[in-house]
């Protein structure tokens, strides 16, 4: 691989370390996004930055007069609340949204659509007042993972960045007990999204240079190529980089998963392109729980008792999934904490579970030497998130220059699409739909 | 012959970089606990006949090198790949040489059953078509569960081995099913290349006393079944591991003649099961080396996918996904395949019930996996075929008729 471009690469990724010293958040609002049940949205253009270098095109939408992003605000509201959804258009052309697994949804204003009421340009001086907005309400009457998108001329608009992610917390939802539906199953500890979409950048290109009705003359929209591909607007290294990041103005949202041993992150995974995208999330398997917003229960009250173990997401357009991972580090045959002088621990269980109750130790494995001898560094090529050894928490001794990322000697497992065509940029690997979660030792502070 | 020679030239070249870069430190090094000699695989006695104290039986060693090497298209052409090649019991100073050029496609399959302790060595022999690369390799065993970031191989999160030295990983194997293993340096490229291997795990019920009832099934030695069921069902007599993928021959020959590589304009259009187009999926042997001496003459397509049963024995296929560029659809025709894993684990929902299936096609990702039954006492004996139902990639390349596809022959 091209050198030049691994030191660009591993530049980028120092921006990581934002992240990793951002301030403490409210633990239950680890997906950045926008609460209420009012909503006022903005349809309009602005770029994006992805990180070959490149600036697409995007019509997105903006939280009221915001800047305009990618993808749109993830609205998080309430199981049995009314939601008022007003869109704005500022954009040369017809809008509208599509709240699809959210039923009876009512659209006033604007004007009728072929699939909604949308919008019309406001900036059109031939548009009557009434007739640039429309107001959408619907009553969310199921908890889980959503999305949003235009309704109008779609394959050109949500590929333009017309997207977004809802989130209903289930009705009674506490905050210190998180779960992502109305059964004891589906609790978590901590919460993470992932809005996988692609975009091809002929398209952009097009309308950008030339305007709409150019792509009269091409087949890119029904020869679709994508070549830049994201997690919530980002492209792989960005998708690290720290959320509202003042360098990357319209893509606010980042993906950066991080939990301690033992703990349940909740994936929420929604297929917001068009294509499909094996998600595949190294460290464990997770345990799917639902499907577009709907728990997989063989009746009422059972909890998720149909879902299934994977370590591949199968994400389709269109589709959510809800997956539970676990990561404890059980059974490796060898203690993680490390052995000998210098990595002193006790396991203690005192409940029995097999683990230890504090650090969650697997206590089986407590005392076991590492069965192998590592090579010496001279022979080793290392990762900029390798720790320098292999225990957890711990650092050892690196080459200058190596290991920069690994602020606390946590473990990182990438999280990315398993067709690797998908992790460039535009001919440059790598990048796109990749992401880290990093299991951090007991006690480093995650927000 | 203008290429074997300049291939030798290379070679040569690279010996010598090797020996001056670094003669202390690179080494092959093979870890075996039990193994005396370092071919890897343990010796349960010593020269003198006396046990080995430091042999365990459920020590498995295996030592792959990483290097390249090439196959042959089914419409004929030569390809240039990275891979694996196996070297468990070569000596570790014929390891390097032995392991050159050497690479197969699939890589080596590798088979554990739970409660193996695996040893995997993994030697970097380097890549003699390509000199002016000094990448390190690494496996990442795809689906290993709680695994630890120094033996999962992703270069970003650990360590790679370089050229000329050996990294020992170590699995305690707890969970049967069908993974897959494949490099994970620079991915996008290593895996287009051909870093891609089938890895199943075998379950502990399968070694149940004889007689043993498991919910009024009764288990018989040598019985063998996909998971630990606790009912039989996954009972099968004959088991194949099935991976699909596809190259992108653009991709490769940019890479053989060192060329920018086609990220963007990766299109595959030589879809495989298990390394092979039709007609050569159902040759039962290795295919011939490729020709001109190429690689050296090493038989470098090993892995058959004719899938063949007597009449009313059922037939387990381990399906996997290793391509980077798309979705495949597998489906058979008149045939049912019933669908009793997915991704390493039985399928089964929280409190136990069987989320078995029948079905006809199953889709699979990049890095997906699924295992499939299939009950021959419910057909006629006759050809059954396997097929991609993405018809446009039943070709190899221009040659129309082939691709992905193979037969099931019950007798």
């Amino acid at each position: 691989m091209n050198r030049f471009l691994l030191k660009c690469f591993s530049l980028t990724l120092f921006f990581l370390i934002w992240v990793l010293l951002l301030p403490p958040r409210d633990a239950s609002a680890v997906i950045d996004g926008i609460s209420g049940n009012t909503f006022n949205l903005v349809a309009k253009e602005g770029h994006i930055s992805t990180p070959d270098g490149g600036s697409v095109l995007l019509w997105g939408y903006a939280i009221g007069n915001g800047r305009v992003q990618y993808p749109g605000p993830t609205m998080i509201i309430n199981e049995g609340d009314t939601i008022t959804v007003t869109l704005r258009n500022e954009l040369m052309q017809p809008v509208s949204i599509l709240f699809p697994g959210q039923e009876d949804v009512q659209a006033d204003g604007g004007i009728e659509g072929l699939i909604t009421r949308e919008a019309l340009p406001t900036d059109d001086p031939g548009t009557p007042q009434d007739e640039s907005t429309v107001t959408y309400t619907f009553t969310a009457t199921h908890p889980g993972t959503y999305m949003y998108h235009s309704a109008t001329f779609p394959e050109l608009q949500v590929e333009m960045g017309l997207v977004g992610a809802i989130i209903v917390r289930p009705a009674g939802f506490n905050p210190n007990a998180p779960r992502a539906y109305n059964h004891p199953g589906t609790s978590y500890d901590r919460e993470y999204l992932f809005l996988l979409t692609e975009m091809d950048p002929r398209i952009h290109e097009t309308v950008e240079k030339f305007g709409v009705d150019a792509l009269q003359g091409t087949d890119y929209l029904s020869n679709y190529f994508p070549n830049y591909w994201f997690i919530n607007g980002r492209c792989a290294p960005d998708t690290m980089a720290q959320a509202f990041a003042p360098w990357l103005p319209t893509q606010p949202y980042n993906c950066l998963p991080r939990m301690h041993p033992g703990e349940k992150l909740l994936m929420r995974v929604i297929g917001g392109g068009r294509d499909l995208h094996p998600y595949h999330h190294h460290g464990n398997n997770s345990y799917i729980i639902a499907r577009n917003g709907r728990m997989l229960e063989s009746s009422p009250g059972m909890g998720p008792n149909l879902g299934m173990s994977v370590f591949t997401i199968k994400t389709i357009p269109g589709e959510t999934v809800d997956a539970i991972f676990e990561w404890t580090g059980k059974d490796l045959g060898w203690d993680i904490y490390g052995t000998g002088p210098g990595f002193e621990h006790d396991c203690v269980d005192g409940n029995n579970d097999g683990f230890d109750d504090n650090t969650h130790e697997y206590c089986a494995d407590h005392g076991k030497p590492l069965p192998v001898i590592l090579p010496e560094n001279q022979v080793l090529s290392f990762g900029d998130f390798y720790s320098g050894s292999p225990y957890l928490g711990k650092k050892g001794v690196l080459p200058p220059g190596a290991g920069t990322l690994n602020v606390y000697g946590g473990f990182f497992y990438m999280w990315h699409s398993h067709n690797e065509r998908e992790m460039t940029n535009y001919d440059i690997f790598p990048g796109g739909m990749m992401t880290m979660l990093i299991i951090e030792a007991p006690g480093v502070p995650i927000p | 012959m203008i290429r074997i020679n300049r291939l030798f030239v290379l070679g040569v070249l690279l010996g010598i970089l090797l020996t001056w870069v670094n003669p202390c430190v690179s080494e092959v090094f093979v870890q075996c606990p039990g193994d005396l000699n370092g071919d890897a695989i343990p010796d349960p006695y010593l020269p003198g006949g006396a046990p080995n104290p430091e042999y365990r039986a459920n020590v498995k060693c295996m030592h792959l090198a990483a290097g390249d090497g090439y196959i042959t298209m089914a419409d004929g052409t030569p390809m240039y790949i990275f891979s694996f090649a196996d070297l468990t019991g070569v000596p570790p100073d014929q390891a390097i040489e032995k392991g050159m050029l050497a690479a197969t496609f699939p890589a080596p399959t590798i088979v554990a059953d739970e409660g193996d302790e695996f040893y995997l060595t993994l030697t970097n022999v380097g890549m003699m078509v390509r000199p002016d690369l000094f990448d390190p390799h690494t496996v990442h065993w795809h689906g290993f569960p709680n695994a630890a970031s120094i033996f999962d191989g992703v270069p970003d999160a650990s360590v790679a081995i370089n050229m000329g030295s050996s990294f020992t990983y170590y699995y305690k194997v707890v969970e049967p099913g069908t993974f897959m293993y494949h490099c994970h340096v620079e991915a996008t490229e290593h895996m287009q290349m051909g870093m891609l291997g089938n890895l199943y795990v075998r379950p502990a019920q399968n070694k149940l006393p004889d007689g043993t009832n498991l919910n009024g099934f009764t288990h018989h030695t040598g019985y063998h079944y996909v998971y630990n069921d606790g009912d039989g069902s996954t009972y099968y007599d004959v088991e194949y591991p099935i991976q699909i993928g596809s190259f992108d021959p653009e991709f490769h020959i940019a890479n053989e003649t060192v060329q920018p590589l086609p990220f963007a304009y990766m299109k595959d259009k030589y879809p495989m099961l298990n390394g092979r187009g039709y007609p050569d999926t159902i040759n039962p042997d290795p295919l011939p080396p490729p020709p001109a001496n190429i690689n050296r003459g090493v038989h470098s397509q090993n892995i058959t996918s004719l899938i063949e049963a007597n009449h009313g024995q059922k037939i387990l296929l381990r399906i996997s996904n290793l391509n980077v560029t798309r979705f495949y659809t597998l489906g058979t025709v008149g045939i049912a395949m019933k669908v009793v894993g997915k991704d390493s684990r039985l399928l089964k929902g929280q409190n136990g019930e069987k989320l078995y299936y029948d079905t006809f096609s199953v889709t699979l990702g990049g890095g997906e996996s699924t295992d499939v039954i299939l009950d021959t006492s419910q057909v006629s004996p006759g050809t059954y075929f396997l097929y991609t139902t993405n018809l446009n990639y039943l070709n190899n390349n221009n040659e129309e008729f082939g691709g992905m596809m193979t037969e099931i022959v019950v007798k």
